[in-house]
């Protein structure tokens, strides 16, 4: 392994892999590679992940690069296919099927044995509506009806793309516990999210990709670590605000302080010592808070630091 | 073959079902009404005459080439419009093994609303005169004309979102239009290819088939022989696309 974007093992290799669209650059000059164990790809809504992620299965042809599956371009051998599943993030289902004909019609075109598919469903917990029309589902169903397909291939490659979109939270955690089982068990999974409390919690690797380019790169740690560097920025609502402004300024966790048509807009590095300070010094002032809200906490804002500092 | 029968049945279904089946059923009754119509107080020779014109001119310009638009160009089209097509297509499955299932789909799918269409018109002839030679001939005909159009159409569905517009196009102004004024385009039109097995088939039908056939020799042999060469192109370009295009859009 030479840098935290490669692994030695490895199942899927993107070398140097761009995708535009026209004038649009979805995917820039990304390098990285993916072996057995759970890998996270991270990234906001809009940053290249499902274009990465079609590009690896075989969907997309890189406009330069390459990407190579099982030591085969995907584009050339069908054959990589018999170790390779895709679960696709939009509703890409037949909706006239039930879910047990989905999952069966996913063995007879992988060449898998059909004794597997009741298996498959009872591993996304769908036995109850296995047997009813797809159209009738919903999106968490129907994304447990992929799943399930997916894993009637036994395939060595899982790559899922935005799997627990829709889901609720008994399925979410029982998905990341299967997904991390299937890790276990030697298989590489591929699972992109643009919640890092849901990539923290089933991976150990992680992939941050942001504006088409590979951002970070490494363990969930290391990812968090960086992130702790990042500014905070907090929107306050009180009857007083100059007053407030006044005593935060002078309080040494807090860099810096702005009043924007009476509502506070503070910065700082340390948002634990703020979060102690703050009630006290409201209480001891006599100012009245009405609402404290994180001004800047998305992903988006957190990755583009990421770059920024790169 | 696994594979190859499991996408010919979903396919199936696919294109039977829902909205397009009743828009396509009461065009398939088309030619057999205007039969009924047109051909009533008729004397055997007369009705015999008259299938030659309205009836089989319904059939082969209109319902077979507008059924293999709309269902061959579905094959594929609607895969890639609804997502699906990820699904069939990274799978190890050989390329012409998907698209040749699909045509196969799409063609068994048109061909119950050709067959229905051309069998009519004749059945009420074979009711009203007994004379019942142009119904299998009829039939087969479109069946073959159906084949040709299902995979050119396919090819179509796959390449645009809009290839019923730019099918009804060609349709109406290539096939019915063009190939009509220039004799020598008439070897590549596709509604031609089932009548000439038509006429090949059935006695007296040549002569009354005399403009649109054209210089084309009637048989059957030669119209199977033009059809599957076009299916097999088919497949093959729609396979070759399958390899080397993308077969998503842009996306997040």
């Amino acid at each position: 392994m030479t840098t935290p974007a490669l692994v030695a093992d490895a199942t899927i290799e993107v070398e140097r892999a761009s995708k535009w669209f026209g004038q649009k650059v979805a995917v820039s000059d990304v390098t990285c590679s993916f072996g057995p164990g759970l890998t996270g790809l991270l990234g906001p809504n809009g940053a290249g992940k499902t274009t990465l992620l079609r590009m690896m299965a075989g969907l997309l042809r890189p406009s330069d690069g390459a990407v190579t599956v099982l030591g085969s371009d995907p584009r050339r051998d069908p054959g990589v296919y018999a170790g390779l599943a895709l679960v696709p993030e939009e509703d890409a289902v037949y909706g006239f099927l039930t879910g047990r004909e989905l999952v069966r019609y996913a063995a007879d075109l992988s060449g898998a044995d059909r004794s597997g598919v009741d298996g498959a469903i009872e591993a996304v917990a769908l036995q109850d509506a296995a047997d009813r029309p797809i159209s009738g589902y919903s999106k968490g169903m129907r994304q447990r009806a992929k799943v399930a397909a997916a894993l009637v291939t036994d395939a060595r490659i899982l790559v899922l793309d935005e799997p627990l979109n829709g889901t609720d939270p008994v399925q979410r955690a029982h998905l990341i516990t299967m997904f991390r089982t299937l890790a276990a068990q030697g298989r590489t999974v591929v699972v992109s999210s643009h919640v890092l409390a849901e990539v923290e919690r089933m991976a150990d690797r992680v992939l941050a990709i942001v504006d088409g380019k590979l951002a970070a790169a490494g363990d969930v740690a290391a990812i968090r670590r960086a992130m702790t560097d990042i500014p905070y920025r907090l929107r306050i609502d009180a009857d007083q605000p100059r007053r407030l402004a006044a005593t935060l300024v002078d309080a040494g966790h807090v860099s810096s302080v702005k009043i924007e048509e009476g509502t506070l807009h503070v910065e700082t590095g340390d948002l634990g010592a703020l979060g102690v300070a703050l009630p006290a010094e409201a209480k001891r002032l006599g100012v009245r808070l009405t609402g404290v809200e994180p001004e800047d906490e998305s992903l988006e804002s957190v990755f583009r630091y990421l770059i920024r500092r790169r | 073959m696994r594979a190859f029968t499991a996408i010919t049945r979903v396919t199936l279904r696919q294109l039977l079902g829902g909205r397009r089946l009743l828009v396509l059923l009461p065009l398939a009754a088309i030619p057999g009404l205007v039969m009924l119509l047109g051909s009533n107080d008729m004397t055997a020779l007369g009705a015999f005459r008259f299938i030659h014109e309205a009836p089989i001119a319904i059939v082969y310009l209109i319902v077979v080439p507008i059924a293999s638009l709309v269902l061959g160009a579905a094959a594929l089209g609607d895969e890639r419009r609804d997502g699906t097509l990820s699904f069939i297509a990274l799978r190890p499955v050989r390329r012409p093994a998907i698209t040749g299932a699909k045509l196969l789909a799409s063609w068994i799918a048109a061909s119950v609303i050709g067959g229905v269409a051309a069998a009519l018109p004749a059945v009420v002839l074979g009711a009203g005169t007994g004379q019942w030679a142009p119904l299998v001939p009829m039939i087969l005909g479109a069946m073959v004309s159906t084949a040709a159009y299902s995979a050119v159409f396919m090819v179509l569905g796959h390449i645009t979102q809009r290839a019923v517009l730019v099918g009804l196009v060609y349709v109406f102004i290539w096939e019915t239009g063009i190939t009509g004024i220039a004799p020598g385009l008439a070897n590549v039109s596709l509604f031609r290819i089932g009548l000439t097995g038509y006429a090949g088939m059935v006695d007296g039908a040549p002569q009354l088939l005399d403009e649109p056939l054209g210089a084309l020799t009637p048989g059957m042999g030669g119209a199977l022989a033009k059809a599957a060469l076009i299916a097999a192109a088919g497949i093959a370009l729609t396979a070759w696309m399958l390899r080397s295009r993308d077969l998503a859009s842009e996306a997040g």
